[in-house]
């Protein structure tokens, strides 16, 4: 398995012909909604718009799959802890201190789909464009300049560093090196990330170097430029309209 | 165009990488800098960019002092240096954001940025490119979109450090048809004589920090000077 992340080449799709902006400031809105879902139903109801989305942003199903799969994976402990640590409802089943209550199954329900709904809506929203054009929104929209820039020069040299990384592995691979629960090994690999680390300030020195050689004064400038159409502000409205929608029921839910 | 005198360089650490080296190169000219490792190629490439700074008044680049704060605020627009390891220069996370990154620090309106960038990348051969990202670059490919970074910057002076490192046998070829239509004051550095011999008129040889002798590119093939100092003729 090879330790590089892809890089998505984004897809046309109703979404991606959105302006960056509109989109982002729809999907983050989006993001904050559901974040404060608490019951089953609105949680149900924005999974499906989640899905619906992501089918309608045309997301890669292999590259969706792949992350919602760890995502899955990582969420697994919690879900099997959540049952057993809600008091209040019937309790389904017994033996001495633990107990398992519907509440309980409830809670781990709805917070395995809203989370799911979460990291679809912002994985449909990286399909939808290249980074560096969502950033450049953002920037547009008033997050600092400075941590756009650095946002982007991080995912930038993430393959860089990544390559190192790999080239590193071989090396050590190739001279009889394999992991283990050693005091060696720790001492291997304690060394390499050192390794990785010196040449990652050596090469953010050289960039620096680059950056000022080509008249770089602290300051980011970008060429991308946005346009609004009346789809944008309708996509922003409706999105405005469904997150409300779902707020308020779960609220009175 | 490129003028100096008697430059020297003492790292932090104590290593003196100049040692009196004293260079003309004129307008126009092409010229190979030749030498082992450690023998200062690329300390006077960062001392003549302004990255290193030296004692004001040893070396002029474009009419410029590098040391002079106000003079190398306006080099980026007369120098261009091509790195060694392009993917230290290609920071930006498309081509064309990366070409055009230095005629935006000039301060440059927009349309013109954009006709730059189209005119650079079309001079090195890759025009319509600039939507690609540069971690799927080949080798070759980062190079020239290195150089396209500089040509956008219509720079008189470029200096290219070891331009041939990382590549192939035809992405050398083609670098060497490249550097021989670029425009302007040309100084190579580089352990590739063969690239020095096809690209440049004359040759520097510097070794410790000071300069050996220089020449026409005849001087490539003196075997027992260049082993003398950790180069093979050619």
């Amino acid at each position: 398995m090879s330790l590089n992340p892809e890089h998505l080449a984004p897809r046309d799709s109703p979404l991606a012909r959105r302006d960056p902006r509109w989109r982002l400031a729809a999907f983050a809105l989006a993001i904050a909604g559901i974040a404060l879902l608490h019951t089953p139903g609105p949680s149900a109801v924005a999974l499906t718009l989640a899905l619906a989305l992501a089918l309608v942003g045309r997301v890669p199903g292999r590259w969706y799959r792949d992350r919602i799969g760890l995502l899955l994976l990582a969420l697994v402990p919690f879900l099997i802890v959540v049952p057993f640590t809600v008091d209040r409802g019937e309790r389904l089943w017994e033996w001495r201190f633990l107990h398992l209550t519907d509440s309980g199954l409830v809670v781990a329900v709805t917070l395995a789909m809203k989370t799911v709904a979460l990291v679809t809506v912002a994985l449909t929203l990286l399909a939808c464009a290249p980074l560096h054009v969502t950033l450049a929104a953002a920037g547009k929209l008033g997050v600092p300049k400075l941590l756009v820039h650095l946002t982007l020069l991080t995912y930038r040299y993430v393959f860089v560093l990544l390559d190192e990384l790999n080239r590193l592995r071989i090396a050590l691979r190739v001279r009889g090196f394999r992991n283990a629960m050693t005091a060696h090994a720790y001492r291997t690999v304690g060394q390499a990330t050192g390794t990785l680390i010196v040449r990652g300030s050596d090469r953010a020195e050289h960039v620096a170097q680059a950056m000022r050689c080509r008249g770089f004064d602290g300051r980011f400038h970008t060429l991308a430029t946005f346009r609004s159409k009346p789809a944008d502000v309708v996509m922003f409205i409706l999105t405005v309209g469904i997150v409300s929608g779902l707020v308020a029921w779960d609220v009175r839910g | 165009m490129i003028d100096v005198r008697d430059l020297r360089f003492t790292y932090p650490d104590g290593r003196r990488a100049l040692d009196g080296l004293t260079i003309h190169v004129s307008a126009g000219e092409s010229v190979g800098l030749i030498g082992p490792n450690g023998a200062g190629k690329t300390t006077l490439f960062l001392c003549l960019c302004g990255v290193l700074r030296s004692s004001p008044g040893a070396m002029t680049v474009a009419g410029l002092d590098p040391c002079d704060l106000a003079q190398r605020k306006q080099l980026p627009a007369h120098v261009g240096v091509v790195f060694q390891n392009p993917d230290d220069q290609l920071f930006s996370s498309t081509v064309g954001e990366d070409v055009a990154f230095g005629p935006l620090n000039l301060g440059l309106p927009a349309d013109e940025v954009r006709t730059r960038v189209a005119d650079a990348l079309g001079r090195v051969g890759m025009t319509g490119q600039d939507e690609r990202v540069p971690f799927q670059l080949s080798g070759g490919e980062k190079r020239r979109a290195a150089i396209a970074g500089l040509l956008a910057m219509h720079p008189e002076v470029l200096l290219l450090d070891e331009p041939s490192m990382f590549l192939d046998p035809r992405g050398r070829r083609e670098l060497i048809g490249l550097i021989n239509a670029l425009p302007g004051t040309k100084l190579i550095a580089s352990h590739d004589l063969a690239l020095v011999r096809d690209t440049c008129s004359r040759v520097i040889l510097i070794d410790s920090g000071r300069v050996v002798t220089e020449g026409k590119t005849e001087l490539l093939k003196d075997a027992e000077l260049m082993e003398r100092h950790g180069l093979e003729a050619v």
